[in-house]
């Protein structure tokens, strides 16, 4: 079995006290900031319309404004805020976001039981406490009940393999 | 007696074989995936939501409410054994639940959960019933500008008391009210915000949304806890049942419970959550009891349960009869009613009674159903727990994958999910919760009607809204929700600061 890197096993690893960021625990405000101006730059673009008959871009430039307001205050209140919640556990972000972008990759071209199983399998990839085989097993039993559940009893209108070669 | 027939035409409508087996359906998918650790009754919704497309909206809609109630339940079986709460509401039942299992009197515990949510069930029901077609009635002559002012009340109250803080709540609402807009606006027929992607012209999907933030997002934020937990909780069935002492003192905090728990389960903002912790609170305060909290007693499980179901079920008053829903699985119940275009609302008492009514009937049945599927049949769900998270979270992914992609056969719809995920989990990151952005995004459409619809009556003077009287007191309840809320919020942070000061000794 190949052994995986070291740093693997933060999944699973205690999360440590949340750390305080100074003006770094502003960035969600600022994010939301961004969102609000493309909200807004949008809804004046589609035009507010007059008040008897508001336009299509009046209900998402005010609410746009709203959330500027709200964005600014929630960054002057960070400034001296708790810090973030929890510690990050990048390893689990990165293996379930590409889980989901191997599934959306590979479901038309392949067929719905590949996809699945390379699914578990990159989910499952930084977890060190299942072996390779235990992994591959469980995408086998996973990909083949998905098959029968979603494609025999529910008639779902996807191709279990695609011939791809 | 108005209330007792059409009560009985409603338990016509349940009975029919095909209600009745996916009211059926609906509960043991919803206890399944509710005493799994990690997913939330949201995520349970959400992922049965598209299977229920194929349906006639009265069974769908049976089926979409006894996942909610079953996984409300189930949350409750993995608190007690494992203490990990399957939902949040269950983390108050896991206080004495936990401590009652680590006395080796888990099946007591269980027994006593089993109890009282049926109590509260019902109560709650018993509520819906009466209350309903009242309220509906009031609701009939709510003009565009009270509904505007009832959404802007369950928006703020829903978001001002959220965890993460008054502020990010009401960003978080405004988040989800924008992301609405995404697609064709349904009265100029105009595109807004596509980006030029033809997939984006009829809007997020709301099961995108839902899958994402309570799916993805809280999958992710999950792992690291879920993968530790063990049930090392063995449960003894032969001591299921409670001791005569305890039996007596069953009944007392279930009623305590499910009357705290009806009036906040109905409030819009509040939830179950909320329900449970004043429901425990109090009964701390009131029950014989009351010394020995804390170390595992029953009616310390009893109340909390109670009040959890209850508000489970008075829930759905304003969600069908304002069509304003308190919680965020209420939303969901909301956007599933209106892809079968019916809008929730006053008038669905009166144009769907055998919906509405077949929908409450549906409550007892299925909380009928949840007794006999966890007193006898406890051992099946025990067993589940003990199936190791490391097999458990690559499946629950491959299963948001295709709930998503069944939608529209469409991978374009799993990219649209992992972005909204981890979008969600960064926004977790600093302390915003999801719940609310659901919200926003589910009424956001509806409130931009109604705001057009009132400026159009007003001949666009906005002070139409401080001119009704029923609006305006819902603007002066919102106003004052908000200042308690902003208040709340600063004192909270003063106090944390305070206490991190004095243990640094700073």
């Amino acid at each position: 079995m190949t052994k995986l890197p070291d740093h693997s096993t933060e999944l699973g690893a205690e999360p440590a006290e949340a750390t305080s960021l100074g003006w770094g625990s502003a960035i969600g405000g600022l994010l939301l900031l961004v969102l609000s101006i493309i909200f807004m730059a949008g809804g004046w673009r589609l035009g507010l319309g007059v008040p008897t008959r508001l336009g299509t871009g009046a209900f998402p430039f005010f609410a746009g404004g709203i959330l500027a307001v709200l964005a600014c205050a929630i960054c002057i209140d960070e400034r001296r805020g708790d810090g973030i919640a929890d510690t990050p556990d990048w390893i689990a972000f990165l293996a379930i976001s590409a889980a989901l972008a191997v599934f959306a990759l590979t479901a038309d071209q392949v067929g719905l039981v590949p996809a699945a199983f390379l699914t578990v399998i990159i989910a499952s990839l930084p977890d060190t406490s299942l072996s390779l085989l235990g992994k591959a097993i469980l995408g086998v039993v996973v990909s083949v009940a998905c098959w029968i559940l979603f494609i025999e009893l529910l008639n779902l209108p996807v191709k279990p393999f695609v011939r791809f070669w | 007696m108005d209330i007792l027939a059409s009560f009985g035409q409603g338990l016509l409508v349940v009975l029919e074989p095909q209600n009745l087996m996916y009211c059926f359906i609906g509960v043991f998918l919803g206890t399944f995936i509710g005493v799994l650790p990690g997913i939330g009754s949201m995520a349970a919704i959400a992922m049965i939501l598209p299977l229920t497309f194929y349906l006639d909206p009265t069974p769908a809609i049976i089926m979409i409410a006894a996942v909610f109630y079953g996984a409300e339940y189930g949350g409750s079986t993995a608190a007690i054994l494992m203490n990990v709460p399957g939902t949040p509401a269950a983390s108050i039942t896991a206080i004495e639940g936990h401590a009652l299992a680590k006395k080796g009197r888990a099946g007591v515990a269980l027994f006593s959960t089993a109890t009282a949510s049926f109590g509260g069930g019902v109560f709650g029901m018993i509520v819906i019933a009466f209350l309903s077609p009242s309220l509906a009635k009031l609701a009939l002559s709510f003009g565009p500008a009270d509904y505007f002012a009832v959404i802007l009340l369950g928006l703020v109250a829903a978001s001002a008391v959220s965890n993460g803080g008054a502020l990010k709540g009401i960003a978080m609402v405004v988040t989800g009210l924008m992301l609405g807009t995404i697609g064709i606006d349904l009265t100029t027929g105009d595109l807004r915000f596509t980006m030029g992607i033809p997939e984006l012209r009829d809007g997020v999907h709301i099961v995108i949304v839902a899958m994402g933030l309570f799916g993805v997002t809280e999958l992710i934020a999950s792992i690291r806890t879920n993968l530790k937990g063990k049930s090392d909780v063995e449960v003894d069935f032969d001591d299921l049942y409670p001791s005569k002492e305890e039996w007596k003192s069953l009944p007392a905090p279930i009623l305590r419970g499910s009357a705290i728990g009806s009036f906040f389960g109905a409030l819009p903002g509040t939830g179950q959550t909320i329900a449970a912790a004043i429901a425990y609170a109090v009964e701390k305060r009131v029950s014989p009891w009351r010394k020995r909290f804390g170390t595992g007693v029953v009616p310390g499980v009893a109340v909390p349960e109670a009040a959890n179901n209850a508000a489970t079920q008075t829930a759905f008053i304003p969600t069908l009869t304002l069509g304003v829903p308190g919680s965020p699985p209420m939303a969901i119940v909301i956007g599933a009613l209106m892809i079968y275009g019916i809008t929730p609302g006053p008038r669905l008492l009166t144009e769907q009674p055998d919906m509405f009514w077949g929908l409450v009937a549906s409550f007892l049945v299925g909380n009928i159903m949840l007794l006999v599927l966890n007193v006898p049949l406890i051992g099946m769900w025990v067993r589940l727990l003990k199936i190791p998270y490391k097999y458990m979270y690559p499946t629950i992914i491959v299963l948001i994958c295709m709930g998503v992609y069944s939608l529209n056969n469409n991978v374009f719809d799993i990219w649209l999910t992992l972005v909204i995920g981890a979008a969600g989990y960064i926004m977790r990151l600093f302390r915003f919760e999801p719940a609310p952005l659901l919200l926003g995004f589910v009424l956001g459409p509806i409130m931009e009607e109604q705001l057009r619809r009132t400026m159009l009556l007003s001949r666009g003077d906005p002070m139409v809204f401080l001119e009704r009287p029923i609006s305006a007191t819902l603007i002066a309840i919102t106003v004052g929700i908000l200042i308690f809320g902003l208040y709340s919020t600063q004192r909270k942070r003063r106090q944390t600061r305070a206490a991190q000061q004095n243990s640094t000794g700073r």
